[in-house]
């Protein structure tokens, strides 16, 4: 049996002159989840769709559980199951023909498809609907389907890209919570992802790809490790007055300022003399200081550092605020989602 | 990993019988399905046959070969385009089955679309017009390969790369439409000069046309086996055809 669930070689794909992943590397080992990061057009789902079939690589190979995709294709899909970005179910049948029809596509005889189905639609809270139409369910709900379906076939491998993206609160809980009482079973899990704290949550390792190429693997604690420099104060303030971002910026050892809801980050070298010289402002303006943290780089300031994003109006910052950059980062967020 | 058919040629030929069944289930009563399947052969027929001075008995071989030519020819472009768009396409491409076995299942819901409705005018010609049916035959194996070549046509043709129904059908129509009056279905091939002669047994409707009528009493010009011969090969062109695009698609993916 093979080590790796994954083992990726020199994958690449073009479209037309525009090369979309370029010749990247990595192994996914059984039985953890493997959290695939980029920003938008970075290669993401390309890579997912060449190593579930969906498109065939120009160089490069992939195998999954030891079978080489192109080489073994049939083999190679028995072994995983899929969950696209889009909820692919067939809204025009109900989830029960949802499932069973996932069941015949994967030559799973009769009793055990009834049964696995039924059994999956019990873990999903959708057995009671289970003869409805799927196009009268919510979002949330078909993407219990979706993945209900990616589970027909008890598969070793479960393709998750962009499982949680703009879902409830509830559904991405209960979606959450499935992905790890999977893995927990042995699954390995490929997840793709724009949520960086999801990323930090769930992953055992990461990887980021930006501009078609790996630029990271690591655990997510090691890689936060590599950007020690990047340490922070947080705080909030009862009453806030109406300059106090620009009057943050001026103490002293503070490089960067980042409001965020009604929260401001000091990004410093040495929080200790940040949080000294804070007090004093704080006593000298009379503010009341509601809040006080100091945390460590976060996931997502790897991912800033590694794939380069710079919010659109970080060049017309005329001072070392961060208010722009938090506007950006929130309507970038926006258009992502 | 849950217990699974053993035999793999088996397996396939389930596999693609599913993929029928869910196609039947899912597709055939869309407005697009209807319109250009039933609704299109039948208002065409209507539109060129009404009013001739030829017993409606001699035209039912025509209202066949009509229904039989849009009907299986207007699945595949209904139902990949929207298999596209919804991305359910994806879930046959990451599947364990072989191109060939989706598109032989896509194929085999345009062979019963098109069979089936095609029935109707054979019982309305027995019916109320005194048709009969002097070789069953010729009329079965007409059935069979032309709505497989029609089928095929469409599967071939759903490889353009679109995600409505209309994007497909609009160039296939750009071909059907033409062959209607090359095929021998409003004018007898045996009137048409030597040169449209030859151009008329290059199509496969041509085939069709003759096939039903000499099913039903009628005469052939370039004979059964030839009739049956050519709609062979266009069945097998049709089908390799649209195999090949299908996977110059997934390259270009």
């Amino acid at each position: 049996m093979p080590e790796n669930a994954i083992e990726v070689s020199d994958l690449t794909k073009y479209y037309g002159e525009l090369c979309a992943v370029s010749h990247i590397n990595f192994d996914v080992r059984k039985g953890e989840v493997f959290g695939f990061l980029g920003p938008n057009g970075a290669g993401k789902t390309t890579t997912i769709r060449m190593l579930t079939g969906i498109s065939l690589p120009a160089e490069g190979t992939a195998t999954i559980m030891g079978y080489d995709i192109q080489r073994h294709p049939v083999t190679a899909k028995e072994q995983m199951g899929i969950v696209p970005d889009v909820s692919n179910v067939y809204n025009e049948l109900s989830a029960w023909d949802n499932l069973i029809f996932t069941g015949k596509l994967y030559d799973v005889p009769k009793t055990n498809r009834e049964n696995r189905a039924e059994e999956l639609l019990k873990m999903f809270g959708l057995y009671e609907r289970r003869k409805e139409k799927v196009q009268g369910f919510s979002r949330g709900m078909k993407r219990r389907v979706c993945i209900a379906m990616a589970l027909m076939n008890r598969s070793d491998i479960l393709f998750l890209d962009e499982p949680t993206s703009g879902l409830d609160v509830q559904s991405v809980l209960i979606i959450r919570d499935l992905i790890r009482k999977l893995n927990q079973q042995g699954l390995t899990i490929f997840l793709t992802t724009h949520n960086i704290d999801e990323a930090s949550q769930m992953c055992d390792r990461v990887a980021i790809i930006n501009h078609g190429k790996i630029v990271a693997i690591d655990t997510p604690e090691r890689l936060k490790r590599t950007l020690n420099s990047r340490q922070s104060v947080e705080i909030a303030f009862d009453a806030p007055p109406v300059d106090v971002l620009k009057e943050l910026a001026k103490l002293p050892e503070v490089s960067e300022v980042v409001k965020k809801g009604d929260k401001f980050q000091l990004f410093t070298d040495d929080p200790s003399k940040v949080l000294a010289s804070l007090w004093e402002y704080s006593l000298s303006n009379n503010l009341k200081l509601e809040t006080v943290n100091t945390l460590g780089p976060s996931l997502e300031d790897v991912f800033v550092n590694l794939t380069g994003i710079k919010p659109a109006t970080a060049g017309e910052r005329p001072e070392k605020t961060g208010e722009n950059k938090a506007k950006g980062m929130a309507r970038r967020r926006g258009s992502n989602d | 990993m849950i217990e699974k058919h053993s035999s793999h040629f088996g397996r396939e030929l389930r596999v693609a019988w599913a993929i029928a069944v869910k196609d039947m289930r899912t597709y055939y009563t869309k407005p697009p399905s209807l319109m250009f399947g039933i609704l299109f052969p039948f208002s065409l027929f209507f539109s060129f046959s009404i009013g001739t001075k030829a017993p409606l008995a001699t035209q039912i071989p025509i209202l066949i070969s009509q229904t039989l030519f849009f009907a299986s020819s207007s699945i595949g472009p209904v139902v990949i385009p929207t298999e596209r768009a919804n991305q359910t396409f994806d879930r046959f491409l990451t599947s364990p089955v072989s191109l060939l076995s989706i598109l032989i299942g896509k194929t085999l819901a345009g062979i019963i679309y098109g069979a089936g409705i095609s029935v109707i005018p054979v019982l309305i010609g027995i019916a109320f017009f005194g048709s009969q049916i002097t070789h069953l035959g010729i009329l079965l194996a007409c059935f069979l390969l032309s709505s497989l070549a029609f089928s095929a046509l469409g599967i071939m043709f759903a490889s353009i790369p679109g995600q409505t129904p209309g994007q497909v059908m609009m160039p296939l129509n750009f071909v059907r439409i033409p062959l209607l009056f090359i095929s021998g279905v409003y004018t007898p091939i045996r009137e048409l000069p030597a040169l449209m002669q030859v151009v008329s047994m290059l199509s496969p409707l041509t085939h069709t046309v003759e096939l039903a009528r000499y099913a039903t009493g009628g005469e052939t010009f370039f004979g059964p086996i030839l009739n049956i011969a050519i709609l062979t090969i266009y069945a097998a062109t049709f089908l390799l055809m649209g195999i090949r695009f299908h996977i110059m698609n997934q390259r270009k993916e």
